[in-house]
């Protein structure tokens, strides 16, 4: 393989890679703009019914009563949520559990600021 | 085994990997941040569906720029947006339904309205006891310069019938799963009132995808849900839109019940008009000040009714003193306003605002309380500490 073949199946490999790397890093980025859901028996049935349509950000600002959660749950069953029926009670739980009406508020954050605006 | 040459394209690669990979690792290590091109600084309560709250701080400038202008989504933004294949329908209880393009609106006549736009749910988050929604603290508000032709007169071209009760807007949002679509109706009497428009200008520019881009609606005075955004439907009906945004959402109760208390259904109205409201600006809360000097400004607006006072307590609300209202003012926008008070030692102390509009409507020292937080009104306060 002559120098410059080689030069350009490297390039090509490179590429390859870092549009890879990139991909990766994305979904960790997209990840990362949300706060996770705490632990607990239902963590990723939660975050894959809920985090479906919308980010956690509105879960986790919630402090809500047993019975306000439950409100809320059968209206996202309604309006879509994959949720199996077994799997209900154990939700309600779980979101009454970790986001009460005691529980300090979650602190804010904020968008990025990585260039100054430049808009009107 | 692998040549140096080799070896060293290996590490060279690799390095232009991680170096053209670096801005993204530095926003995956800042968990708490979200990147959002052209609305930096702005109080995250939703990233998908996207909902920014503009910090009280931000609140210091009459016209709000666009990139601290609050956005408000119910769904996912459309993903396509085409302006040269956008089309607006008018029809419903109309003689000759239209449909017009973005450069049919243009050669209406333009109308520009300064107004305050606010989420009926700004503030939910100061809501005793909870209620579930978005948690929006005081900046689910922002004031600007809309423009568009009016409502009135795509409705007049499309010959409104007399039995023509209410106007309905559809708007192109993306709808997840099962969850009705986001449509709500005004009464006919505000969708023809000279100042309701369908704008397609901000602050001087095309509105943009956050702000809903081609066209939206601008119900002035009213909450920001009556506004609806990627307007590409507008229907005329007999009778009020019955969906889930009419009904149960977006509803006040008749009667004003005990916090926490159940509402019947069918004993409440829609929400539409503003409340008035002041909110403090700076300083911050929590802030620390050094001097006994302390500049206290905000702003206050009241739907459709004028702001025509702002008053100020240092002591508990036990005595209160007039603020100076700002000389920029317009129906509809809110009013800055801004007082100069001296410490008479240091120590802690709270600051509070009152606003009073002309229809004799006083803030509160508690909102009315209501099961989804809707018009959140009481007197605003800030705690801090003067050191000085």
């Amino acid at each position: 393989m002559s120098q410059r073949d080689s030069f350009q199946n490297f390039s090509v490999r490179q590429c390859v890679w870092t549009v890879v790397l990139f991909a990766l890093l994305s979904v960790l980025q997209l990840w990362s703009q949300s706060p996770d859901l705490p632990p607990g028996p239902v963590q990723g049935k939660v975050r894959t019914a809920c985090l479906e349509c919308h980010d956690s950000h509105i879960i986790v600002q919630q402090r809500l009563s047993k019975a306000a959660w439950t409100k809320e749950v059968d209206k996202m069953i309604k309006w879509g949520a994959v949720v199996d029926a077994a799997d209900r009670d154990a939700f309600i739980d779980y979101l009454s559990t970790n986001f009460p009406p005691d529980k300090p508020a979650e602190p804010m954050s904020r968008t990025s600021s990585p260039k100054k605006p430049d808009h009107p | 085994m692998i040549s140096r040459r080799d070896f060293l394209q290996r590490v060279s690669g690799a390095m232009v990997a991680a170096a053209a990979s670096y801005p993204l690792l530095s926003w995956a290590a800042d968990n708490a941040e979200v990147l959002v091109p052209g609305k930096e600084g702005m109080i995250v309560r939703s990233a998908r569906f996207l909902d920014l709250e503009m910090p009280p701080e931000f609140a210091d400038s009459w016209i709000t720029p666009v990139h601290h202008f609050f956005v408000r989504n119910h769904m996912h933004e459309p993903s396509t947006l085409d302006a040269s294949v956008w089309r607006l329908t008018v029809g419903g209880e109309v003689e000759k339904p239209l449909t017009l393009s973005l450069a049919d609106l243009a050669k209406l006549e333009p109308h520009t309205l300064t107004n305050t736009l606010e989420c009926a749910g700004n503030g939910r988050g100061f809501q005793q006891p909870k209620v579930p929604g978005v948690q929006w603290g005081k900046g689910a508000v922002g004031t600007a310069r809309f423009t568009g032709p009016r409502l009135r007169d795509l409705l007049q071209r499309a010959g409104l019938k007399s039995s023509g009760k209410h106007v309905m807007f559809r708007g192109l949002d993306e709808i997840p799963g099962k969850v009705p679509a986001f449509i709500r109706s005004i009464p006919v009497e505000k969708a023809t009132d000279s100042d309701t428009l369908v704008a397609t200008h901000m602050n001087g520019a095309p509105l943009t995808k956050h702000h809903g881009f081609p066209a939206r609606c601008l119900v002035p005075g009213w909450i920001g849900a009556a506004s609806c955004k990627w307007l590409t439907e507008i229907k005329v009906l007999d009778k009020e839109f019955e969906g889930n945004f009419m009904k149960p959402a977006y509803r006040m109760p008749n009667q004003p019940i005990a916090p926490g208390g159940q509402v019947n259904p069918d004993d409440t109205h829609a929400v539409t008009g503003l409340n008035v409201k002041s909110i403090i600006a700076g300083p911050a809360d929590g802030l620390l000040l050094r001097s006994k000097a302390v500049h206290i400004h905000g702003a206050a607006w009241a739907g459709e009714a004028d702001v025509v006072r702002v008053e100020i307590s240092t002591d508990f609300g036990a005595t209160w003193r007039p603020a100076q209202l700002s000389k920029e003012h317009a129906h509809y926008a809110w009013r800055f306003w801004s007082y100069d008070w001296k410490a008479p030692k240091a120590g802690d102390y709270t600051l509070m605002s009152r606003a009073t509009d002309n229809q004799g409507r006083i803030q509160p020292q508690s909102a009315e309380w209501n099961p989804s937080g809707y018009l959140y009104n009481a007197i605003d306060q800030v705690k801090i500490h003067v050191a000085a």
